[in-house]
């Protein structure tokens, strides 16, 4: 018996250093590739290591940040939603239609989120109840909204001179040591750590990873599964649309090209800070890793172009890159869950 | 297996079933006598013409998405692969020659094609879902890359030098400017021509040859596919390839009915439409079911519908709603029809 446990103790000893590195760093992607970004960043003429530039990169990070964190709940329970690109901006839209024609702004913005939620209550019926395939009725629904959108904007932008509502994302909030952070970044803070105690502390979000991780398992445990996936859509369609309001007040204007590639990419960093489609694993803090360092990618890039050469085809290395990192980060994805499955 | 046989026959001839299945041709019918009573325009030689000039570069597309959604999988990477395609036959047309070019497109057509298949059979994503992803990637990768190799600028084809006759029959060509013999001729365009050719081959290639239905297997049950004795994977890359031919001949199209075409842009919104496409005709997103045929009818349904549309004067923002609920409610439809079995 001892012979025994001492064995199997001293093979876990022998586990090679490197390959236990190696191990944690496969699990930590996000962390990984921030640090080879910075690292990458040293060499570039301007220094981004200022206070300023941080702000302005989490301001702009914010909204998608806040979508990311709604759509983790769903790619936890083994789904993904592709709508959540038009529902931001149909919130938006709505929230700025509304002020303009004489609604109070609490009451404009509450209805906009509300919208969101009863767009991802649709979305929960269709795929819970109905039992349709996720990513292809969330992409249908996504083309139905946009259509929506740009009706009730008549496609063009829709602004709003209300100064309450422009408040809401561009206040700057006085904070200690750090000087001020602009109000987006606290209310996406705020989501953020609402979203991470839900599915943290409550039974409903362990709920989650539990039916992601195995869904008929969970239903025979006694989980109600239809009305936890049914929430889990809820709240993913909830913070698009305050993502939506955010992005609308920052810039005073509704519009229905705000979201157009919005919803692939968050789904996409969310898989890259390591929630996976393979369902049950992942978080709020790896989400919003993962939609950092797509952020990181895009600023940092253009922050080498004001010193390249090539300033004007710079715009479309970035998009070369962006697409060449979803497609690795996806595959490797899918090659971890395919050796999963070989190594049982 | 005779009883079998009855019994299904027996389901099938429900009537809330046979309305299931052939609900596009339902659709279809009444799109075309509601049209026809509201608006007269709708039954004039003019609008004939105008309905078959607009079988284009979709009904392409959605032919080659029929098998990849046949084989269980999606591909979102058209736009990319449009835009690359177009931009590099363009820009070698003064250099080899118009035909020359074109077979140049096709070739590379196949091999972005084969690739994107190679990626996801290397990688095991062999779900929708994942599919899905790595395809918009791969399409964004193309899409820069065209855009790369023109420097973003787009190419005008009016200040070729050579003729480009080829290009110009699939712009505006008729049957009838080859055979003058009927005036009925002069309504069915070039186009048309070429793509019932294509449907031809597809069909006889789905129907008839051993390959052709390896495809339904594979979509049917990957798993039981492979352990039949399919080469699953291979079929994969081969179901991507074909796309990617009928992708190049789509991009064909689309650039010799724009004068001007422009990287992206060319390619904007294909992947939607040809899914749409493809489901509203009634080829099951869970694989294993469908037919080019029902492609057609779905293209048919698309084209009516905007063409309807368009007649009674709705609102361009509207009809891209209605088009987002029609492409909803067959999904939904495709699901509730196959959850039964």
């Amino acid at each position: 018996m001892t012979i025994y446990t001492t064995h199997i103790q001293h093979r876990q000893d022998t586990q090679s250093f490197g390959k236990k590195v190696l191990k944690v760093l496969g699990k930590q992607k996000a962390l990984v590739a921030i640090a080879v970004i910075l690292i990458a960043m040293l060499f570039s003429s301007t220094n981004i290591f200022t206070l300023s530039h941080l702000r302005a990169f989490l301001l702009v990070a914010s909204p998608e940040l806040v979508i990311a964190f709604g759509v983790t709940f769903a790619v936890i329970c083994r789904a993904c939603d592709l709508s959540v690109g038009s529902v931001m901006s149909l919130s938006g839209i709505i929230a700025v239609q509304m002020i303009n024609s004489g609604v109070p702004v609490f009451l404009a913005v509450l209805m906009a989120i509300l919208s969101g939620s009863v767009i991802g209550f649709i979305n929960g019926f269709l795929i819970v109840k109905q039992k349709t395939e996720a990513f292809i009725i969330t992409l249908g629904m996504g083309l139905l909204l946009h259509g929506v959108a740009l009706y009730i904007s008549n496609g063009r932008p829709v602004s709003t001179r209300d100064p309450i509502f422009n408040a809401i994302s561009n206040t700057n909030i006085p904070i200690p040591v750090i000087g001020y952070l602009p109000s987006i970044v606290v209310w996406m803070l705020l989501v953020g750590v609402i979203t991470f105690c839900i599915l943290r502390y409550t039974s409903f979000g362990r709920n989650c990873y539990a039916l992601g991780g195995d869904y008929e398992v969970a239903e025979h445990s006694g989980i109600n599964v239809v009305g936890t996936k049914w929430t889990a859509f809820v709240i993913t369609g909830t913070c698009a649309a305050i993502a939506g309001v955010l992005l609308s007040s920052r810039f005073n204007t509704g519009s229905a090209v705000f979201g157009e590639l919005t919803p692939l990419i968050v789904n996409c960093s969310v898989v890259i800070g390591g929630t996976s489609f393979a369902g049950g694993i992942g978080g709020i803090v790896q989400s919003g890793l993962g939609v950092l360092v797509m952020h990181m990618l895009r600023y940092g890039l253009s922050m080498f172009s004001i010193e390249g050469a090539f300033v004007s085809i710079n715009q479309f290395v970035q998009t070369l890159v962006i697409g060449i990192v979803i497609v690795s980060i996806i595959a490797m994805d899918c090659y971890a869950i395919k050796r999963k499955k070989e190594d049982v | 297996m005779i009883k079998q046989e009855t019994l299904e026959r027996k389901t099938f001839y429900k009537v809330g079933d046979f309305v299931l299945e052939y609900l596009v041709i339902i659709m279809i019918l009444a799109l075309v006598i509601v049209t026809a009573i509201v608006e007269p325009r709708f039954l004039t030689a003019a609008n004939f013409r105008n309905v078959m000039g607009q079988f284009g570069p979709l009904s392409f597309t959605a032919l080659g998405m029929t098998f990849i959604i046949m084989g269980g999988f999606i591909d979102l990477s058209l736009p990319g692969m449009i835009s690359l395609i177009a931009m590099i036959t363009l820009s070698l047309f003064d250099i080899i020659g118009e035909i020359p070019a074109m077979m140049v497109g096709m070739m590379l057509g196949i091999a972005l094609g084969s690739l994107n298949g190679t990626i996801l059979v290397k990688f095991g994503a062999t779900t929708q879902a994942k599919a899905l992803f790595i395809t918009f990637g791969l399409s964004q990768l193309y899409g820069a890359l065209s855009q790369l190799y023109t420097g973003g600028s787009p190419i005008n084809r009016g200040a070729f030098e050579h003729p480009a006759p080829l290009t110009q029959a699939l712009s505006s060509g008729t049957v009838g400017d080859l055979f003058p013999f009927y005036s009925f001729f002069n309504y069915i365009p070039f186009t048309f021509i070429v793509f019932l050719v294509f449907l031809a081959i597809l069909f006889i290639f789905q129907k008839k040859t051993r390959l052709g239905r390896s495809i339904n297997y594979t979509g049917g049950n990957f798993v039981a596919a492979e352990l039949g004795g399919i080469p699953t994977k291979r079929i994969t890359v081969m179901i991507y390839a074909i796309c990617g031919l009928m992708v190049a001949i789509g991009a064909i199209v689309a650039f010799s009915r724009a004068n001007v075409a422009a990287p992206v842009v060319i390619g904007a919104n294909f992947e939607r439409d040809s899914i749409m496409a493809v489901v509203v005709g009634g080829t099951s997103l869970a694989g294993g079911r469908g037919s080019v045929l029902r492609t057609v009818l779905g293209v048919s349904l698309i084209i009516l519908l905007s063409n309807c549309m368009n007649l009674m004067r709705i609102d361009s923002h509207l009809q891209e709603t209605f088009r987002g609920a029609v492409l909803v409610v067959a999904i939904w439809l495709d699901h509730r029809r196959h959850a039964k079995g």
